[in-house]
This record gives structure tokens, C-alpha cells and sequence, in this order.
């Protein structure tokens, strides 16, 4: 036995549910990381841009919009399953999370295939020309983060069907609806680059 | 100094605690120990040696090189296995050595100069090393079987492009750079968060360590430039060449001048990258071995987070010879001088501590002040090609090469040496021999100038940089030969500093916690650390808790120790898991596929998905011991 000053914290809860964890402060760097990513390539998309009189190239038709704005907009909706399970999360409430995650997962797989098949009618691919590659490596790109997360998701309900509601557990919950919060976030501005930017920029008459 | 409310006196079992932790943060003995460690002592040090593995591999390569322009018309190595040595010899000093080691300094004393057990993500700590032992080796096993890569460390389109580099030597390169920068970015994310949320009580901003504070610069610019070289290496140029888009191909509209901007968007910071941590590793030696408080804090934290913003507006200088707007070109000069004041007043404050302290001339000293001497002259070359005429006048002559060995060296190289011998003992236990540091230090001192001071007279007298030979009558002969004899002097040093380790690891004196009276929380604890680092977690009184008086000093009751906790934090697993190991090994292999066919990505993210899952699946019930 030795007697020092001491600052007595046995009081603290092992995990809290909120922006106080090392891991949400992990995943906005991550976030940046990405973001950082996709702003570099939207500043890319615009230099090429600038280098060539015809945007798309001729021959290539301008990207549709009607189906990728009912996608966006499917997307925003689904981040209120997100806010809801993030909102369980911090409650410690089962149920609300559950649905949460089950309206986020529903809407974000109704978006991606809804986007799958946008993407199926262009009459370019990668190899086309410049804007081709741009446009798929963006689409593409994001496709991956989006599949991924929502894998986390599914991954997510499958552990609080089988009973996990520990605070952990509600932590990747949170944490979980940030990462989605992101992808629907900087999907805004791509969404305008791709579909927008064409027909505001110098469009072919 | 104390804190605002006097903690009050506690009892503390010091004996049981310290049992209990060792019990709790112990390592699973034998082989699958060796694959699941997650302590960050074990990983730091990994990071470290390997890193050092590197720099000998590459410095044995550019002693090749060396040898090779030692005398005109040398028949010694031909030009395509000199373009191979020179690209993997950069390549691997950039992202196998200088960049790891730096992150491999910061996951080993990090945490401990903030007073806690661990950094904030463990097991992604674990993966970020694999990623950059499997990066390395797949490097290697290119170079080894007459695939390296060999168009120069920046790979630049449209040599780089399909076109004019068939076969897969620069898609080794460009995958190999995915292998880095994750692990460069999990790095980042877990110092970042680990310096942001997870310092000891009373650790307030003007309380940081200046290494801490130097490693929070370098997180940061981490994570918003490797993204651009993902962009450069793995989208551009590694989809060009697999699967035929068109980003460097002209006759599509592509743009081989946007390769070389997104690349040194990247490439620029990446000096700071290099050379933040360095400063850092300066200031604490400076600090500790004048035994003062470091002279203008805040001005030097001031200096390091502008040099980290100014560093992002500077790419532009590496390519004043493309011919673009001179508008742009004066902005990019300007700003390559501004950064100049940032680093000065780094360099006057370390004086200032100096002059108004006591300084003890051991060999760390000697390193710093050899840093000084070396990177002002780097920094004034630095300051001369800024101007545009003199850049395109020496633009990738023999004087470049000088000017970034210069700084690179010189900013990074000698810090770290001085770094090691100044925690060696925090590593091991043991001092290493001062007497032999010094004679280590001039002879890489000596050896370093006489090798790549005359690159600058070579250099403006017209040699370009990766030239394989040249003809007797450009009257280069003497000025090389003098810088190879320079290079076969650095070989001696270095054989000096690995024997010095290598005895003083066994025979070294014993330190103990504290061999150098440092004043920040690392040398509180033992000496090396234990796998828990503190048995009580430390208070931080002041910026220097060690030099505050013992009877002041506070420690912190509570953190459990029946599993693996810190503080601010969430629990550490307690069972050391295999999962990142795993993790890694997947990725790998499917971005190795992947330079070969592109649709190895597909089973490879496949695979890492389920890697992922069993990495986060969560084990077990909280508070509930297994």
C-alpha cells in the first residue's frame, strides 16, 4: 500500500453512447478520408472539363436524370431509419433500432438498385472516353462505400436479432448511421456533378 | 503547478494492481502470439525495425547506384536494371522506410507521452502493419524477379501509361502504394483520435507533448493527401493500365499534366509527412537535453499546424517546367518562400532553448545540431529553386537530388538517429554507447556532405538525375567519384550505428525509467514499458509532469484492471484477436490479384467483408468476464 493523490474515476460508465468514444472520432476521420477522395475527383472531373470544347463527348448522351433524382431522394429518406436506430441506440431501446436499421437497409438497397439499373441505360462505359471514366469511377466508387455500409448494417440487425444489445453493440449502432449520413451527404454534390453539370456547364446544343 | 481542486490523498494496492494488470494485458505465448499482438510497445517496434530493414535495402541500392557513376562509362550496371534500382530505391525510402518509421515513432511513444495503455484502435493498428509488411514484400518479390518497377518513385504518365511501360512492373509499383497508404491511414485515424480523446486528466492543448503535437500535424495532412495519391496510383494510373479507361490517354480527352498535380498534391505534404514528426523528435531531445522548457511554445505549435496548411499549397513548385500560367507559378512561389518563415521560427526558437538552457552534449545533441546545420542548407536550396528561373534552369539535374537529400536527410534522417539513441533506453532498457553515437554521428555527418554536396556543383554544371552513365569528356568523372567514396563513408556509419544497437541491446548500462531527467510522461514509465504501460494512470500537473515535484504529482484511481481499459475510452478486447492478421492477408492477396486481373477485386472486397465481420462481431455480454 502507498498513499498518493488520486483522481478517482471508477465512477465513469465503461462505453458511452455518443460523439465522447474514440471510434466516432476514428470514423469522421474516415469520413474525411473519403470525402477528401471524392472532392479530388469532382476537382478532376471539372479539369477535364475545362480542357474540352464538346462535354459529354459526341456521340455520348447526357446522363439521365429522372431515376438518380428519385434515388437521391430515396436516399435522404432512408437517413431517417438511420437517425431512428441512432436515436435507439443512445436510449438503449431494442426495437427502435431495429426498425431503424431495417427502414435504412430496405431504402438503401431500393437505392442502389435503382441506381443499378440508371446506370445499366448509359450508352458510355469506362472505356468510352474521359467522361466515361470519370463518371463510372465516381458511380463506382460510391457504390462500393454505400454496399459495404449497408453490409455493416445487415451484419448489425442479424447481431440484435440474435440478442446483442450491449452498449458496444449500440455504439456500432450510432457510429453505423454516421457512416450513412456521409454517403448520403456526398452524394449531393455528386449527384449534381454527374447528372447536372453536363446541361449547366457548356451542354452540346 | 497543481490542479484547480486539490485531489485528495487515496490508499493504493500497488502490488495488486499491478498484478492484476499484468494478467489482463499479458500476451498469448508462442506463434499465435507473434500474429495477434495488438500492444502498441509490440507494434511500434515492429513498425520500427522493419522500417530500418527498408533503409538498408534501399541504402544498399543507392550504394549500387553510387558505384555505378563512380567513374564515366562504367559497365558496371546496365540502364535497365539502373532504372529499376533508382525507382525502388525511391519508392522504398518514401513508403517502406521514411513515412512507416515515422508512424511507427508515433504508435510506440505517443501514447505513452499522453499517459495511457494503448492507442484508441488496437486492432486496426495490427492490420495497418501487416498492410505495410505485405506492401513491402510484394515490392520486393516484383524487384527480385526483374519486375520492379522502373519509372522513377512518381511513376509519371505517359511514360508510366500503358503505352510505354507494358508488362506489370508499374502496376506493382502503383499497388504497392495502396498497400502504404492504408496503413498510413490507419495510422493516422488511430493517433487522431488516440492524441484527441484519450490524453491523461489535466492534459490540456497547451499541455501536449511537442512530438504529440507534431504527430497530430502529420495525422491530419495523412488523411486529407494520401486520398490524392489513391486517386493518381490506383485510379489513373493502375485502371488505365488494367482495365483501359482513359484518364492519361490524350486522344480521349485524358490529361497526363493531371497525373503529375494529383500526385504532388500528394507528394508535397508528403515531405511534411516525413518531416513534421522530425521536428517533433528535435523538440523533445532539445527540451530534454538543455533541461529547459521548450523556449516559445506556442509559436512553435503555431509553426508546426501552419507549416501543415501551407504544405497543401505548394505542389505546384515540383512542375514549373510544364509550362503552366504564370500566374499560378508566382503564387506557388510565394507560397514555397512563406514556408520558409514557419521553419525558421522553429529553428530560432530551438536556439533560443539552447542559448538560455544547460546544454548536456550527448549524442542525441549531436544529431540535432547536425540536423540544424544540414537542413538550413537543404532549406536554402529549397529557397532557390522556389525561383522559377533557377528551377528551370536546374529542373532534374544532379542539384535537385542534392537539394531533397538535403532536406530529407537532413530533416528526417538525423533527427531520427538523434531519436533513437535518445529512446533506445525507453525501448530496451539499456543506454546505448555515447562515445561510439559521436563517432557515429561525424562519420555519417562527414560522409553524408561529402556525398551529396557535390551533387550540387554536378548539377549545375548540367547533369541530369537518372542517367545510367555519362562520357568522360563532360568532366563529371571526379566530382562523382568523390560523392561515391561519401556514399561508401554513410555505409561505414551505418554499420557503426547497427553494431552500437546491437551490443548496447545486450550490454548496454541499465537505464532505468528515466536515464535523461525527461520531463514528459513517457519517461514515467518503466524502462521498456510494461504492456500496460502505467499501473496508475498518470494526472498531467503541467506541461511537464516529471519535472513537477513528486509530492505533487497525481495519479488516477478506477480504471479497471480485471480486463483491458483506458481511460475516455471504450474497452480494449481482452482476448488478442487474429482477425486484422486475417483481414490483411485477404486484402492483400486480392490487391496483388488485382495488378494482374481486375476482377481480383471482387472476391478480394468479398473476402475482407467477411474478415470484417468476424473482426466487429461483437463476443460477448459487457461486464461479464470470460
Amino acid at each position: 500500500m502507498i498513499r498518493r493523490r488520486t483522481l478517482d474515476v471508477s465512477g465513469l460508465p465503461d462505453i458511452d453512447v455518443s460523439s465522447q468514444e474514440p471510434i466516432w472520432w476514428g470514423q469522421i476521420c474516415l469520413c474525411c478520408i473519403e470525402g477528401a477522395m471524392f472532392c479530388i475527383l469532382i476537382a478532376c472531373y471539372f479539369y477535364f472539363r475545362l480542357s474540352l470544347d464538346m462535354w459529354p463527348p459526341p456521340g455520348t448522351q447526357l446522363p439521365h436524370v429522372a431515376i438518380p433524382t428519385v434515388t437521391l431522394i430515396l436516399a435522404i429518406v432512408s437517413c431517417l431509419g438511420s437517425y431512428r436506430a441512432s436515436e435507439g441506440a443512445k436510449k438503449n431501446e431494442r426495437g427502435a433500432m431495429l426498425r431503424g436499421l431495417l427502414l435504412n437497409l430496405a431504402l438503401g438497397c431500393a437505392f442502389l438498385i435503382l441506381r443499378g439499373y440508371a446506370w445499366y441505360t448509359l450508352n458510355f462505359n469506362w472505356a468510352s472516353d474521359v467522361h466515361g471514366s470519370t463518371v463510372w469511377t465516381i458511380l463506382g466508387l460510391h457504390t462500393m462505400d454505400a454496399t459495404a455500409d449497408l453490409l455493416f448494417t445487415a451484419v448489425l440487425i442479424v447481431a440484435l436479432i440474435f440478442g446483442r444489445t450491449g452498449r458496444s453493440m449500440r455504439l456500432a449502432v450510432h457510429v453505423d448511421s454516421v457512416v450513412w449520413y456521409f454517403l448520403v451527404l456526398i452524394w449531393i454534390p455528386l449527384y449534381i456533378v454527374i447528372y447536372w453539370a453536363p446541361r449547366f456547364v457548356g451542354a452540346p446544343a | 503547478m497543481t490542479p484547480v481542486t486539490e485531489p485528495p490523498l487515496g490508499e493504493i494496492d500497488d502490488e495488486g494492481e499491478r498484478r492484476a494488470l499484468e494478467r489482463s494485458w499479458r500476451r498469448r505465448p508462442g506463434i499465435a502470439g507473434w500474429f495477434t499482438v495488438t500492444t502498441h510497445q509490440a507494434l511500434g517496434k515492429r513498425y520500427i525495425v522493419t522500417a530500418f530493414v527498408f533503409l538498408l535495402i534501399g541504402g544498399v541500392e543507392a550504394l549500387f547506384m553510387r558505384l555505378q557513376l563512380a567513374r564515366p562509362d562504367n559497365p558496371l550496371i546496365g540502364p535497365d536494371k539502373y532504372n529499376q534500382l533508382f525507382t525502388t530505391h525511391g519508392t522504398t525510402m518514401m513508403f517502406l522506410f521514411a513515412v512507416p518509421m515515422m508512424e511507427g515513432m508515433g504508435v510506440y511513444l505517443v501514447p505513452l507521452m499522453l499517459g495511457t495503455r494503448n492507442v484508441a484502435f488496437p486492432r486496426l493498428n495490427a492490420f495497418g502493419y501487416w498492410m505495410f509488411l505485405f506492401g513491402g514484400i510484394f515490392l520486393y518479390a516484383g524487384f527480385l524477379t526483374n519486375t520492379g518497377p522502373d519509372a522513377g518513385w512518381f511513376a509519371y504518365t505517359p511514360l508510366s501509361g500503358p503505352q510505354f511501360s507494358p508488362g506489370k512492373r508499374v502496376d506493382i509499383w502503383a499497388q504497392m502504394i495502396t498497400f502504404t497508404e492504408i496503413s498510413a491511414l490507419c495510422v493516422a485515424t488511430e493517433l487522431i483520435a488516440t492524441i484527441l480523446k484519450m490524453r491523461a486528466p489535466g492534459m490540456s492543448l497547451t499541455r501536449i507533448p511537442m512530438f504529440c503535437w507534431s504527430m497530430l500535424v502529420q495525422s491530419f495532412m495523412v488523411v486529407f493527401a494520401m486520398p490524392a495519391v489513391m486517386v493518381a496510383s490506383n485510379i489513373f494510373l493502375l485502371l488505365d493500365r488494367t482495365v483501359g479507361t482513359h484518364f492519361s490517354n490524350a486522344a480521349e480527352g485524358g490529361d497526363p499534366l493531371l497525373y503529375q498535380h494529383v500526385f504532388w498534391f500528394f507528394g508535397h505534404p508528403e515531405v511534411y509527412i516525413i518531416f513534421i514528426p522530425a521536428l517533433g523528435m528535435v523538440s523533445s531531445i532539445v527540451e530534454t537535453h538543455t533541461r529547459r522548457a521548450i523556449f516559445g511554445y506556442p509559436a512553435m505549435v503555431l509553426s508546426l499546424v501552419s507549416t501543415g496548411f501551407i504544405g497543401f499549397g505548394l505542389w505546384v513548385h515540383h512542375m514549373f517546367a510544364t509550362g503552366l500560367p504564370q500566374i499560378g507559378e508566382a503564387y506557388f512561389t510565394a507560397a514555397s518562400m512563406m514556408i520558409a518563415v514557419a521553419s525558421g521560427v522553429q529553428i530560432f526558437c530551438w536556439i533560443a532553448t539552447m542559448w538560455s538552457g544547460r546544454v548536456h552534449m550527448r549524442t542525441p545533441m549531436y544529431f540535432v545540431l547536425g540536423f540544424v546545420f544540414i537542413f538550413v542548407l537543404g532549406g536554402l536550396t529549397g529557397v532557390m529553386l522556389a525561383a522559377i528561373p533557377l528551377d528551370l534552369q536546374v529542373h532534374d539535374t544532379f542539384f535537385v537530388v542534392a537539394h531533397f537529400h538535403y532536406v530529407l536527410i537532413g530533416g528526417a534522417l538525423f533527427p531520427l538517429f538523434g531519436a533513437f539513441y535518445h529512446w533506445f533506453p525507453k525501448f530496451t532498457g539499456r543506454m546505448m554507447n555515447d562515445a561510439l553515437g559521436k563517432i557515429n554521428f561525424w562519420i555519417l555527418f562527414v560522409g553524408f556532405n561529402l556525398t551529396f554536396f557535390p551533387m550540387h556543383i554536378l548539377g549545375l554544371k548540367g547533369m541530369t538525375r537518372r542517367i545510367y552513365t555519362y562520357p568522360a569528356e563532360m568532366g563529371w568523372g571526379p566530382a562523382n567519384a568523390l560523392a561515391t567514396v561519401g556514399a561508401c563513408i554513410i555505409l561505414i556509419g551505418g554499420i557503426v550505428f547497427i553494431a552500437n544497437a546491437l551490443a548496447s541491446r545486450v550490454h548496454g548500462e541499465i537505464a532505468g525509467p528515466d536515464p535523461w531527467d525527461g520531463g514528459t510522461l513517457e519517461w514515467a514509465a518503466d524502462s521498456p514499458p510494461r504492456n500496460y504501460n502505467f499501473v496508475n494512470l498518470p494526472v498531467a500537473t503541467s506541461r511537464y509532469p516529471m519535472w513537477t515535484p513528486p509530492e505533487e504529482r497525481v495519479v488516477v484511481t478506477g480504471v479497471r484492471h480485471d480486463r483491458r481499459e483506458a481511460l475516455v475510452t471504450t474497452l480494449m478486447d481482452a482476448e488478442p484477436p487474429i482477425w486484422p492478421f486475417i483481414t490483411a492477408l485477404l486484402l492483400g492477396l486480392g490487391l496483388v490479384g488485382a495488378t494482374f486481373r481486375f476482377s481480383w477485386y471482387y472476391p478480394a472486397f468479398g473476402a475482407t467483408g467477411i474478415g470484417l465481420i468476424g473482426w466487429f462481431w461483437p463476443r460477448r455480454p459487457e461486464g461479464v468476464r470470460s
